[in-house]
């Protein structure tokens, strides 16, 4: 036989006192004063007749005989242990995870999911019983602890409402490794032996979420019960603008195409008028029809509308309004800085000096003794360039910029060049890098090379039976190309040729790659659109200190240049177009528009389930059906009814 | 209520209710036999001047009471009889028992002031007045009083009447009429708080054909009682107690209680034509006597 202990010891405490009290009541008599009278015939005669004669009296023999009943109706009812559903929490330690992401903004539930969601939690909370705590995280793409464990229910309460939503998209990733990691400490320990790896502290984790998360890898829960409510309605209405860009046209840059695409995320036909503004004021508009899961592609023409905002409004009202605008920045077109530093090379000076090349290069062509001049070393190291080209050459430390090395290795660790050897023969190339798109390198030969070793993050554009023979390597915000092989060479004084790639046709292709890669079409923008969250890397023409940039709330916000040498803009929060200048108040010098274009924060039909690698979590069905007990309540109720009987018995109470 | 001594230093009788009394006599709503002359009416034929019945003559008879005119006209001889003038018997009985030692002033003491001032009554008629207690060693030595020069003798009797004698009334008044075999005018004072009841002490006294008064008395705190809170009621002559939590309604229902008590015995004693009067110790007896007893054709 085995007990459950369902009091605490001061209840117990006062329980015992119930038997003590019983005997007293049993033994205790009320006082009466005595007082002798001439007879007590005529008392014991109304007594008598109160007996016989009074409605009141003739219950009073029932009401005792129901009293008893009553009492021990109630025994027998505790003895059932009635209970009821309440939203009490089980366990000792709960997290409380609230998705914050972008996809919570939707209204099909409450104000906001988000608002639905932090009500359940607050619910949560006051079921919570002294003993228990409980943590608050938010997680979107990023998680944060904003109440770290407390058994304070209104201190958790207030921590749940403060919480806002985020434009950010879904990662469970962080917020369930961090929780986990206080369930199941051993496992950050360097050694499973390890003993003073803290005790696991097991933990239920509630997690309110319409469940738009990435499959969690490598991920175990261990001693985390997890416990995923999903928010939200199951067919939610919601039509997004999932891409939006806008290209001038190279050849005629008065004229700029704006293309967006558009996807019915909902489970009917959506009739949708799509406006397009620029600097606010609308330029066109256009009706579409979609179907349930269908997508749909949008274009307009504008004509020599400068620079500014376009901006691609859905005139329809559905579950999720911040996916229902998008922005691009229409920047004018800028030239790629280009500085080529070579002891001599025609055929690369022609490839960026075409008409073609001419509308998007900037060529500035210096000698490998450029390298040691204070312009050099000025312009490289604020950003004067957008690409350097060394040709067999080598700076002694790398510039502000993005980087082609043909020939030589840049003096960075992790580049390094095998010995020369020759002929290579090329044996693939990455065709679906920016770099080689078009570039066909099966006909063409090299003399001689080496094998290009990069560092990590890196990707061989080229390979060769003797390595990589290309490669291309980050570094910080810019990236570096190396070229395993010279393209002139000059052997006892004479210039000669090493390969035949400059009369090959991928070899105009490649550097027009590189210059639109790493050259305007990195260095004024990495890419059209910047997701909400993500930080930004700026440059400037000129060699400034501070940026300013405006948000799309107006807020001004100055940056400095960073130790790198660049500007890193981290605060992308709000959805919308932000300006940057080089003066507080001078003119803008470029834009750039943070969207959200998630498909996956766009679809918001809540998940059935959030899937870990090795297993998933199941949607529950409610919130937390735990069983509240009432046999207490009812024990308590019989003893009263004994001191209500005890009342009547004694005092004799008489209507 | 309290509890006090039945004694009092004043006089059971005052001279201004003895000037009352003086002119008030008796009255019995029967005619009784009583032992000697007095100034009563009887039905034993007798010598007096109030024509009662004839009868025939038969030889022996008192040629003096022959009515000649009767044997003028009727040529036969017959024999006026005329009611003989006898005295009333007046009994006074006392319930000493200790219920009656309660109210300012006590109810004994009350009860023996009535009983004076009526033996008084009737010893100024030269009425035979016997004042006694129901129960105790006082019911057996009553003195039987005729005349007015007894009335020390009465009032010495009652003085040393003590309560505490406690027991039945039917059996105090069964051994009264056993010994005391005439008949006349018997007037209870008690307050009739017998747990055995009072309908056989009056039924005995019915069967003997008295003339019955029953003088019910109570004192004002049984009247009206000024109890609160949780009591328990002991009885004084039994100690048996009752356990009550006072309360209005249980004052009311007493009070309907006594009502009905007193309606029920006044009730009995009229259907067998006993008089009663119920009376509170708060009342003068001079009033007492000269207007209720008057009302009730006791005195007159």
């Amino acid at each position: 036989m085995s007990f459950i202990n369902t009091l605490a010891w001061w209840q117990w405490s006062l329980l015992g006192l119930v038997p003590i009290g019983v005997v007293l009541l049993y033994f205790l008599k009320l006082k009466r004063r005595p007082l002798e009278v001439p007879s007590t015939y005529l008392w014991s005669r109304t007594l008598e007749d109160l007996h016989v004669n009074s409605i009141w009296q003739r219950l009073r023999r029932n009401l005792l005989l129901l009293l008893q009943l009553l009492m021990l109706a109630m025994i027998f009812l505790a003895l059932t242990r009635p209970g009821w559903r309440d939203n009490a929490l089980v366990g000792e330690r709960f997290i409380f995870l609230l998705d914050t992401s972008a996809s919570m903004q939707a209204t099909d539930e409450g104000p906001s999911r988000l608002e639905a969601a932090k009500q359940q939690i607050e619910s949560l909370i006051d079921g919570m019983k002294p003993g228990q705590t409980g943590m608050v995280l938010t997680s979107s793409n990023q998680s944060h602890v904003e109440q770290p464990y407390t058994d304070n229910r209104r201190l958790l309460k207030n921590r749940v409402r403060d919480v806002q939503a985020s434009n950010r998209s879904s990662d469970l990733d962080e917020a369930l490794r961090y929780a986990a990691g206080l369930a199941n400490p051993g496992r950050s320990a360097a050694s499973a032996q390890d003993v003073q790896v803290a005790e696991p502290m097991p933990a239920t984790i509630y997690l309110f979420s319409d469940g738009g998360f990435a499959t969690v890898p490598s991920f175990f829960l261990g001693n985390l019960e997890p416990k995923y409510y999903p928010i939200g309605q199951p067919e939610p209405d919601n039509v997004a603008i999932l891409a939006f860009s806008a290209e001038r046209n190279v050849e005629n840059p008065l004229q700029t195409q704006a293309y967006g695409r558009v996807e019915n995320l909902g489970a009917q036909p959506a009739d949708v008028e799509l406006s397009l503004l620029f600097n606010g004021r609308l330029m066109d508009a256009t009706r579409v029809v979609i179907e349930p899961g269908a997508t749909q592609g949008v274009d307009f023409e504008l004509h020599d509308i400068g620079e500014g905002v376009l901006e691609l409004r859905l005139d329809r009202a559905d579950d999720l309004a911040v996916d229902n605008v998008a922005y691009a920045c229409v920047n004018m077109p800028r030239r790629a800085r280009v500085l080529l530093v070579t002891p001599g090379n025609d055929s690369l000076q022609l490839c960026l000096t075409t008409q073609e090349a001419q509308r998007v290069v900037e060529l500035r062509v210096a000698e490998p003794g450029f390298l040691a001049s204070e312009e050099y070393q000025r312009q490289a190291q604020t950003g004067g360039y957008d690409l350097v080209i060394y040709d067999r050459c080598v700076p002694e430390a790398q510039p502000l910029a993005n980087t082609l090395f043909i020939g030589r290795v840049p003096k960075l660790e992790g580049w390094s060049a095998g010995p020369l050897q020759g002929p290579p023969i090329i044996v693939d190339t990455e065709r679906i890098h920016p770099l080689m798109q078009l570039v066909e390198m099966g006909d063409v030969r090299i003399v001689e090379g080496f094998a290009v070793t990069f560092p990590a993050g890196g990707t061989a554009l080229i390979d060769a039976d003797i390595g990589a023979l290309m490669a291309i390597a980050p570094r910080d915000s810019f990236e570096d190309v190396v070229v395993g092989f010279e393209i002139v060479t000059v052997n006892e004084g004479r210039t000669e040729i090493n390969t035949n790639w400059p009369i090959r046709r991928a070899y105009p292709v490649f550097f027009m790659n590189l210059v639109r890669y790493l050259g305007g079409g990195r260095t004024t923008l990495a890419l059209p659109w910047v997701p909400p969250g993500k930080s930004v890397s700026l440059n400037t023409s000129t060699p400034v200190d501070r940026l300013f940039v405006t948000a799309p709330n107006r807020e001004v916000l100055e940056i400095l240049r960073e130790s790198t040498g660049e500007f890193m803009f981290t605060r992308t929060e709000l959805l919308g177009p932000y300006e940057v200048r080089e003066q507080r108040d001078g003119a803008v010098t470029q834009r750039f528009a943070v969207n959200l274009f998630n498909r996956r924060e766009s679809q918001i039909k809540p998940a059935e389930k959030i899937e870990l690698e090795h297993e998933s979590i199941p949607a529950e069905a409610s919130l937390e059906q735990s069983r509240g007990e009432g046999w207490r309540w009812l024990l308590l109720l019989a003893l009263l009814v004994l001191c209500v009987e005890w009342y009547v018995y004694n005092r004799r109470v008489y209507v | 209520m309290a509890r006090t001594m039945a004694r009092l230093d004043t006089s059971l009788l005052p001279p201004d209710l003895l000037a009352k009394l003086e002119r008030l006599e008796l009255v019995s709503r029967k005619v009784f036999r009583g032992r000697l002359k007095g100034e009563r009416r009887s039905r034993r034929k007798g010598q007096s001047v109030e024509f009662m019945d004839y009868r025939n003559y038969v030889p022996g008879d008192d040629l003096r009471f022959l009515d000649w005119n009767l044997y003028a006209r009727l040529d036969k001889l017959f024999l006026t009889l005329f009611l003989e003038e006898e005295d009333l018997h007046f009994y006074a009985l006392i319930d000493s028992s200790e219920s009656m030692n309660f109210g300012e002033p006590t109810k004994l003491f009350v009860a023996k002031q009535l009983a004076a001032a009526l033996g008084f009554v009737g010893l100024c008629r030269a009425d035979r007045v016997k004042l006694q207690t129901i129960a105790g060693p006082h019911s057996l030595n009553a003195p039987v009083l005729r005349g007015r020069a007894n009335l020390w003798r009465m009032l010495d009797y009652l003085n040393k009447l003590e309560p505490g004698h406690n027991g039945p009334l039917a059996e105090g008044v069964r051994q009264f009429c056993l010994r005391n075999t005439g008949k006349g005018i018997v007037v209870l004072i008690t307050d009739l708080m017998d747990k055995s009841g009072y309908e056989a002490a009056l039924r005995m006294l019915l069967a003997r054909q008295m003339d019955v008064y029953v003088i019910h008395v109570l004192s004002p705190a049984e009247l009206d009682p000024d109890l609160t809170g949780d009591l328990r009621l002991v009885d004084c002559e039994d100690q048996d107690f009752t356990e009550v939590t006072v309360s209005r309604p249980l004052l009311n229902r007493y009070k309907r209680t006594l009502a009905a008590f007193v309606d029920g015995a006044r009730e009995f004693c009229t259907r067998r034509g006993i008089a009663y009067l119920m009376t509170s110790t708060a009342q003068p007896v001079d009033r007492l006597v000269s207007q209720y007893l008057r009302q009730r054709g006791l005195v007159r």
